[in-house]
């Protein structure tokens, strides 16, 4: 209600944000526990003595640079892009209230990409002890960055006291600080085998080859444990509310479970199987299977914990759609489109009801709901309602009925023109007119 | 409508605003210096593969070997300005990028793509050939794409009276073509950065950092003479600039405002010693004075932004809720940091050309 909303209609309710995040976030974990593999490797190639190893490692040590650096450095500024467009007052919020550990992440990612580009152009020209060095200083930049990063968005789900206290440190050593961090840290530890299966896959020496893949499979096998050890804390860490939203009382969770359920075992076999002696044709096409495995049970734990945080973006302070939890009570006095500042409907006649319907839905409900689009397609939701008295009274039981949607905020003439909008207005309409055939597809949404 | 009635409440300070002032010159200075050997390299290493000839396809190859990390850098150093003018500034920035959305957001992927093909320029370079030059010309017209939207958000963001453009158009494809000083700021840019990776060229050569067979007399030569050249246009297109300023903007500089006088007659000064040391062809004396002349320039742009805001506000408005603990944790952080990266480097500069047990 404080910014303009960017009208992205097929494209809303949260998609562009999903995108950018997903693919981040694999490599990103990557990037953290690949420094401590490719170290552990030459530290190997050196004992042994064995040339062979060490040139993997450095091969290895190309890709991960090309992977990391290009691509998750540029994807993980991209994350902040997309959050400043989609979801400006929260943006700002987390800006604010972490603008020091935001800076100091800052020093850590200098730290982080000066480290490895010495790391890769001194490969075989440096000192093999201060080599080694180099290295561990870019695994650990890149787990301090992991460990301020995931302070702030758990946050995001566990504000913790600092709800009352507005203390920086509150916020972030929050409840879930601990778990999650732990979770992280075996998660960037079990991708470095992951992403080792790639490279090994196209070697050809094939000694060589399945002794990686071996030392790979046990990269997944070993931290796996921390992992699990972790998301289980994580889960009891985790306050009634989330906890509640997370165990399916949101709709669309119950997908996203499901799909960790499966792909989590499915991660360890497929991992496993990286491991026995078969054809390379078999490893090279196979090594992409468990990264995209990787990336499915990963994107749905994502997926989940941003879900749990429903109907907030940052719990108990501010909800999904960037209104302020403490602004909520002179909403619903004055209403919602004379405190809005991006609107020119700032009264409601019989004129203007769509226009200022539509304007209501672009800041209350267009932060998760897209108008046909992948992500929570608004038009099969409110396929039912053929008349404005049934879209009204679903709009007042929000918030109520369904608590992971916020309730409507505003007034009743508000209210009245969202429904009247949604029943009658020309882009969700029209299009429920063309497209009969989602009536079928519609999830019960209360 | 009043345009003041569109600009968002603003979120508390937990510092007062003067550090959040200071980093921002100091962080925005060095992503200038990087972005500047960034984006004019590449536009050097275009001209000399076009004009062609040993040297300076050599000149194209040294260049290569430095684009990745600049690129790299440039970016890294760009977080930190951009997350310090949100702190302070942020009501302003979020709004007007969300009227150019579409082309701010597309940034994020044209610069994966221009980094890729950094990359395939430096790690192919003799294995391209022909394809050298498509290559380059890709990266280089990216980087110029993407500098056109920042000079675009840069100035939208001062401007709230162009921002009822939303109400006809909220799909994020705006653009900020109504302002006259949209274009002459875009190319104070562009010249501008073509003149430090002059002197970033002749630095190079005069260092001995040079890695690939290029003449090293040859290259302080040419890298001069693009700083030379470059700095030459950048006054005329500084007076462009200047004039197209709103005139109680532009009169600050004139009278106005003593500091704002000052800081053009020094900028001025400045550029007639660096243009100067660039005839004599003094590399050191012309990036020490360059130094001295792109902080001045930078002071210069921010007098600007404070006044374009001045009829809506002022960043001692902003509300401080006092908390320095974690901003102690960032200094110690920031020392820390800077200790390690000079321990780094120091092995780095160290190491031998062979492999040692």
């Amino acid at each position: 209600m404080n910014y303009p909303v960017w009208n992205l209609t097929t494209f809303g309710g949260g998609f562009l944000i999903a995108f950018v995040a997903v693919v981040h976030v694999l490599v990103s974990h990557f990037a953290v526990g690949g420094g401590a593999y490719l170290v552990m490797l030459e530290k190997k190639a050196y004992r042994d003595e064995n040339l062979k190893l060490l040139d993997y490692v450095k091969k290895h040590s190309k890709f991960f640079l090309l992977l990391t650096m290009v691509f998750g450095g540029l994807t993980g500024v991209g994350i902040w892009w997309t959050i400043a467009l989609l979801n400006p007052a929260a943006t700002s919020s987390l800006i604010h209230i972490f603008v020091f550990g935001w800076a100091a992440e800052w020093v850590f990612f200098v730290g982080e990409i000066v480290a490895l580009f010495i790391y890769f152009y001194t490969f075989g020209k440096m000192d093999r002890k201060n080599h080694i060095i180099i290295g561990w200083i870019y695994f650990f930049c890149a787990w301090m960055s992991l460990f301020l990063i995931n302070g702030i968005i758990d946050f995001m789900l566990t504000p913790g006291a600092w709800i009352e206290n507005q203390n920086f440190w509150s916020g972030f050593f929050n409840p879930t600080f601990w778990p999650s961090l732990v979770f992280r840290t075996g998660l960037s530890l079990v991708l470095c085998g992951v992403f080792g299966f790639v490279t090994a896959a196209f070697l050809k020496d094939e000694k060589l080859r399945h002794s990686i893949m071996r030392t790979c499979a046990a990269w997944v096998a070993i931290p796996f444990v921390l992992m699990l050890i972790g998301g289980w804390w994580y889960s009891i860490a985790l306050p009634e509310g989330p906890k509640a939203m997370m165990m399916g009382k949101s709709p669309e969770m119950g997908i996203y479970l499901q799909t960790l359920l499966w792909f989590l075992p499915l991660l360890f076999i497929a991992s496993m199987v990286m491991a026995i002696r078969l054809p390379q044709s078999f490893q090279k096409g196979f090594c992409f299977a468990v990264v995209a495995i990787a990336l499915i049970y990963f994107g749905a734990f994502e997926f989940i914990r941003e879900g749990s945080r429903r109907p907030f973006i940052i719990y108990d302070h501010m909800y999904s759609n960037q209104v302020y939890v403490k602004d909520v009570p002179e909403v619903q006095k004055a209403g919602f489109l004379p405190t809005a500042k991006w609107t020119q409907h700032k009264e409601i006649t019989d004129e203007n009801l769509i226009d200022a319907g539509r304007d209501l839905f672009k800041f209350q409900c267009s932060a998760c709901h897209s108008v046909n689009g992948p992500l929570n397609n608004i038009v099969p939701i409110v396929q039912k309602y053929d008349n404005v008295f049934g879209m009204d009274a679903m709009l007042n039981g929000l918030g109520k009925i369904n608590d992971y949607m916020p309730h409507f905020m505003g007034t009743r003439e508000e209210r009245w023109a969202l429904a009247n909008y949604i029943v009658h207005g020309p882009d969700i309409r029209s299009t429920k007119e063309i497209t009969p055939q989602h009536v079928a597809h519609e999830t019960p949404a209360h | 409508m009043n345009p003041a009635t569109l600009i968002p409440t603003p979120d508390a300070i937990p510092v007062p605003w003067g550090w959040f002032y200071v980093l921002l010159m100091l962080t925005f200075l060095l992503h200038i210096l990087v972005m500047n050997a960034m984006l004019g390299g590449g536009i050097i290493s275009l001209i000399s593969a076009l004009r062609g000839g040993e040297q300076n396809i050599l000149l194209g190859k040294e260049f290569s070997y430095k684009w990745p990390y600049t690129i790299a850098f440039a970016v890294n150093m760009g977080v930190a300005p951009l997350l310090f003018v949100q702190v302070l500034y942020g009501q302003f920035i979020y709004s007007s990028s969300i009227l150019m959305a579409v082309w701010w957001f597309s940034i994020i992927g044209l610069l994966i793509l221009a980094y890729y093909a950094a990359y395939l320029y430096d790690f192919k370079f003799d294995a391209l050939g022909g394809l050298r030059i498509f290559v380059l010309e890709f990266a280089v017209l990216i980087m110029l794409l993407i500098a056109f939207f920042f000079t675009n958000n840069m100035t939208l963001m001062l401007q709230p009276d162009q921002w009822q453009a939303y109400f006809s158009n909220a799909s994020g494809t705006l653009l900020n073509f109504s302002d006259p000083s949209l274009i002459p700021r875009y190319f104070h840019f562009v010249v501008g950065a073509v003149a430090v990776a002059g002197l970033y060229l002749a630095l190079i050569g005069q260092f001995r950092f040079t890695k690939s067979k290029v003449d090293r007399e040859a290259l302080i030569d040419k890298g001069m003479r693009y700083f030379t050249v470059a700095s030459g246009i950048q006054i005329l297109l500084g007076i462009w600039f200047l004039l197209a300023l709103p005139k109680e903007i532009m009169m600050l500089f004139m009278g106005r405002s003593g500091y704002g006088t000052i800081l053009l007659l020094l900028g001025l000064i400045l550029a007639g010693v660096a243009l100067y040391f660039g005839y004599k062809k003094q590399v050191v004396n012309a990036s020490i004075a360059t130094l001295v002349l792109l902080t001045v320039m930078i002071l210069m742009r921010d007098l600007v932004r404070i006044a374009y805001l001045e009829p809506y506000f002022k960043v001692a408005d902003l509300t401080v809720r006092p908390e320095y603990s974690p901003m102690i944790f960032f200094l110690v952080v920031f020392v820390a940091g800077l200790a390690l990266i000079a321990y780094m480097l120091k092995l780095a500069f160290g190491c031998r050309k062979e492999v040692t047990k």
